[in-house]
């Protein structure tokens, strides 16, 4: 009987649907009978890895694009993907991973030279917050951390997720215990935060305040190393981008952050200096230094000048020997205002 | 809980006995599986007490520790984050995959946090350590054939599932595989592998991109294109990477791993590691060659038809000739294949402790003294090359170069280790003679990695080509300098046959570097249309014109050489 349907090999769109019914089977988790639903989970784990080799393909065969276009309008056209989310903590390991994998491709997977994927999220996207909440779930955390930051490709998702109310919760999802799940959510951070250029340039402008108040307590003078040196990394890259011209003016024109950065140059740690010197650098080129700036670099200049003088790295770098001179130069020069 | 104190297992014979031990273990896995959620490992230094150093590298160090609220030992991998690149990308991935693999053959961690400026990875102890430390304490020769069919059909296992899932680990050795005091092997180290899933190539590109989606395919799809790896067990489109390379890359290093596993060492391995990565590029290492040499050794290790057959598939110089995991595990090799109980009768029994042979190892290397980089000239950059990352419990790594025992000529294979060492400090001398053509390499050398440098802030991903160019540059230099160095200090061309193949290699390694040269060139062009920042193109363009020169150097170099051949065919 079963080699007379094995012969009759089922669409992707079959796939889709009958992973669908098995995942509602899950989801309404009213079937007693212990066997049956061993017996049902594993067929679902079946289908969810046939998913998953149709849109990766397998060690003998490439991807087909046509089965792949089809497998992703059947996903979105319903709401299999909500069914994916609420169900992934009831699955087990592997198939976790699979439908993780199966989420993650579907968003890049074009029907039409449309991403079909962007328009459905677009529609959903109070999805998106239990994805950011998953961080608090230490088994769910790395498989909804890893469709979040697929997720954010689309740049109207990046945005909503910016100004979700959960975003301030990434500030302690960076610093959780487990690293894995810390290091995958500074991983997602930094894509929301250099990702799309024109929604991250908004965001910051809007946001100035609560943010860098929040990441100058908690990340820059945090008192995990690790939290503090990816941040300060972090810090250069969003003020060194062009786009982000305006809050890097707004923050370097502020007593508070020099002194934060001023601290973080004197660290035992050189990576941490040379990424600190990166943001120092532009309270020292700045041509148009507000008085408390000035008078600070001014009353410490000897003591600024001694530490560059000192600061070597070990590579040789002309970049930042270039920089290195030019920010002496400007300090040396600096004298008090009447 | 010691582990000499563990009750052995009884080596049984008894066929029926033995299928009982198989679906055992087949139902402990299943269980395992069935349970996700693991038991999750306190993630405050306070609760371990460290015991002994069992491994050390350049930026990790590995402990043997026990876990006191849970009163289990652990081995505590603790890495140095200062010298991790800022983004943590590396470590990260590595975390991520130290907990989402699950695989009965596979070492994963129990949990990683920070203290301080170090990451803890705590990972189940693994008694026996690695196949390396064991080979190079108790079996010099080389295991016998169950043995060896035991430890790799456990690591094909694991390999089979890696690649499943889309992994690649890129560091198959003998030093990579662990075993417990009960016969168990495991698969240990992804410090270096990478997912397909994951690889900064598949996800950096736009948006509206559809090309990007990777996948599994094993005939062409991913393309990785990082040299990583330790260079006798690395595969030649490793190598050559800038062709990319897939899943076949590791069945290269497992079918080395099989001989080092035979012969107690990798093949190649009494040449310095840059040497044994040109061997593969410019002579093509053959299974033969081992054949060849094997006789000539008066064949005391005696192989069966089914290994060197499986041995040969993996190292097929076509990525595409060699066979998947999967289809090596069906391979007849792996029939009849004992049970762990095997290495614990054969291989286990009366082995010291793993902090004892560590201890060991490292007295042998303190007295060495080769063992000070500093004078080895440009040799050290290609050590660092290959060091940047440490091996799981790889302890006696170094001693696998300081004691090439792997004969290099079968003329002198009476030659003792000692000699061989002096041998190789000769042979470092005669580079030091040619001082010129080293200073004009340092030159260049220097200006590719200000390039590279200056890459990185462009894009991560070409890091890894200007590394790697810059590595084969090293590599080819080297080669050229030891001929030039074997011809002058030979003093006398008594044979225009060898002084001719001699310049013909020289040739064709000026010929590979001047279109190395043209490749980093063609970067950074590409690189010109996505620069911003104008200063940065200044910097670039100064390097180009430098480059030019040096291609322009080159070129004359190279003709004259090619003047110097036509006169010895002439003559």
């Amino acid at each position: 009987m079963k080699g007379l349907f094995k012969s009759k090999p089922r669409t992707p769109a079959e796939i889709v649907r009958h992973t669908r019914d098995l995942l509602l089977f899950v989801d309404r988790n009213t079937e007693t009978r212990e066997s049956k639903r061993e017996e049902k989970m594993s067929d679902l784990y079946k289908n969810i890895r046939e998913l998953k080799q149709i849109l990766y393909g397998n060690s003998e065969s490439e991807p087909v694009s046509e089965a792949c276009a089809q497998l992703t309008q059947e996903f979105f056209k319903e709401d299999t993907l909500r069914l994916v989310i609420k169900c992934l903590p009831k699955l087990n390991l592997e198939a976790r991973k699979d439908a993780t994998q199966v989420v993650a491709n579907l968003q890049r997977q074009p029907v039409q030279s449309k991403l079909i994927a962007s328009d459905y999220l677009e529609k959903n996207m109070d999805l998106m917050d239990t994805l950011m909440v998953g961080y608090e779930n230490t088994d769910m955390a790395l498989h909804y951390g890893a469709m979040l930051r697929e997720c954010i490709r689309h740049q109207i998702v990046a945005k909503y997720v910016l100004n979700s109310p959960h975003m301030n919760k990434f500030f302690d999802y960076i610093q959780l215990p487990n690293f894995d799940i810390a290091a995958d959510a500074a991983a997602t951070f930094k894509e929301l935060l250099t990702r799309h250029k024109s929604t991250v340039a908004e965001f910051l402008s809007n946001n100035y305040e609560w943010f860098f108040a929040e990441y100058n307590s908690k990340l820059l003078e945090s008192s995990n190393y690790i939290t503090r040196r990816q941040a300060v990394k972090l810090l250069g890259d969003m003020l060194l981008d062009r786009s982000n011209s305006a809050v890097m003016t707004r923050y370097v024109s502020s007593r508070e952050n020099l002194r934060i950065l001023m601290n973080l140059l004197r660290e035992s740690s050189k990576s941490i200096q040379i990424e600190a010197f990166h943001v120092f650098k532009l309270f020292a080129a700045n041509q148009k230094k507000p008085a408390d700036i000035v008078s600070i670099l001014v009353a410490n200049k000897s003591k600024i000048l001694r530490l560059l003088d000192d600061f070597k790295i070990d590579k040789e770098d002309e970049q930042f020997e270039a920089d290195k001179a030019q920010v002496m130069r400007e300090i040396a020069a600096l004298e008090p205002r009447a | 809980m010691h582990p000499s104190s563990t009750t052995h297992f009884k080596p049984c014979f008894n066929f029926t006995l033995y299928l009982n031990i198989v679906q055992a273990s087949f139902m402990a896995t299943k269980q395992e599986e069935k349970s996700t959620k693991r038991v999750q490992y306190p993630l405050d230094p306070s609760s371990y007490k460290i015991l002994d150093e069992i491994g050390a590298g350049v930026s990790a160090i590995v402990y043997k520790a026990i876990c006191v609220p849970m009163n289990s030992l652990v081995a505590i991998k603790s890495i140095d984050l200062d010298r991790s690149r800022p983004d943590f990308d590396d470590v990260r991935r590595e975390a991520k995959t130290l907990s989402l693999l699950s695989h009965h053959n596979i070492l994963n961690a129990h949990c990683c946090f920070t203290v301080d400026q170090r990451l803890w990875v705590v990972m189940p102890f693994m008694a026996g350590g690695s196949l390396q430390s064991i080979i190079s304490h108790s079996f010099p020769d080389g295991l016998t054939e169950p043995c060896i069919a035991v430890v790799l059909k456990e690591t094909l296992n694991a390999l089979s599932y890696l690649h499943g899932q889309g992994h690649l680990h890129r560091d198959i050795k003998a030093g990579n595989i662990l075993v417990d005091t009960n016969g168990t092997v495991k698969l240990a180290d992804f410090g270096v592998s990478a997912s397909i899933y994951e690889y900064p190539n598949s996800s950096s590109s736009s948006t509206s991109a559809s090309t990007s989606a990777p996948c599994l395919s094993s005939s062409s799809s991913i393309r990785l294109t990082d040299v990583a790896g330790t260079p006798y067990w690395m595969a030649p489109e490793v190598i050559h990477s800038h062709i990319g390379y897939s899943f076949k890359a590791d069945i290269w290093s497992f079918g080395i791993t099989a001989l080092e596993l035979a012969h107690g060492r990798p093949p190649l391995s009494h040449l310095p590691p840059s040497k044994s990565m040109i061997l593969k590029i410019t002579k093509r290492f053959r299974f033969s060659d081992l054949d060849k040499y094997r006789k000539g050794h008066g064949g005391k290790n005696k192989f069966s038809k089914a290994f060197k057959d499986m041995v040969a598939s993996c190292l097929d110089q076509d990525p595409s000739k060699r066979p998947t995991a999967e289809k090596l595990l069906k391979h007849p090799f792996f029939k009849n294949c004992k049970g762990s109980d095997c290495l614990v009768k054969n291989v286990l029994q009366g082995l010291p402790s793993v902090e004892k042979r560590y201890k060991e190892s490292k007295i042998m290397h303190e007295t060495t003294p080769s063992d000070d980089d500093d004078h080895e000239g440009d040799m050290v950059k290609q050590e660092n090359v290959k060091q940047r990352r440490i091996s799981g419990w790889n302890f006696n790594e170094d001693g696998l170069e300081l004691e090439p025992v792997f004969p290099p000529t079968p003329s002198d294979h009476h030659q003792t280790k000692e000699d061989d060492a002096i041998v190789k400090v000769v042979r470092f001398e005669s580079e030091m003679v040619h001082d010129e053509s080293q200073e004009h390499d340092v030159a260049s050398l220097g200006a590719i990695s200000k390039l590279n440098t200056s890459a990185i802030n462009v894009n991560v991903n070409n890091e890894n080509v200007a590394e790697h160019l810059m590595m084969s540059c090293i590599v080819d230099r080297s080669s050229r300098v030891e001929k030039i160095g074997g011809v002058q200090v030979g003093g006398v061309l008594n044979n225009k046959e060898t002084m001719l193949t001699t310049l013909n290699v020289l040739k064709g390694s000026l010929e590979q570097e001047l279109g190395q040269v043209k490749l980093i060139m063609n970067m950074i062009q590409g690189e010109e249309i996505h620069q911003v920042v104008d200063d940065r193109q200044e910097h670039m363009d100064q390097e180009i014109s430098r480059l030019r020169t040096e291609l322009e150097n080159e070129r004359k170099k190279s003709l004259q050489l090619e003047l110097q051949l036509q006169n010895f065919r002439l003559n």
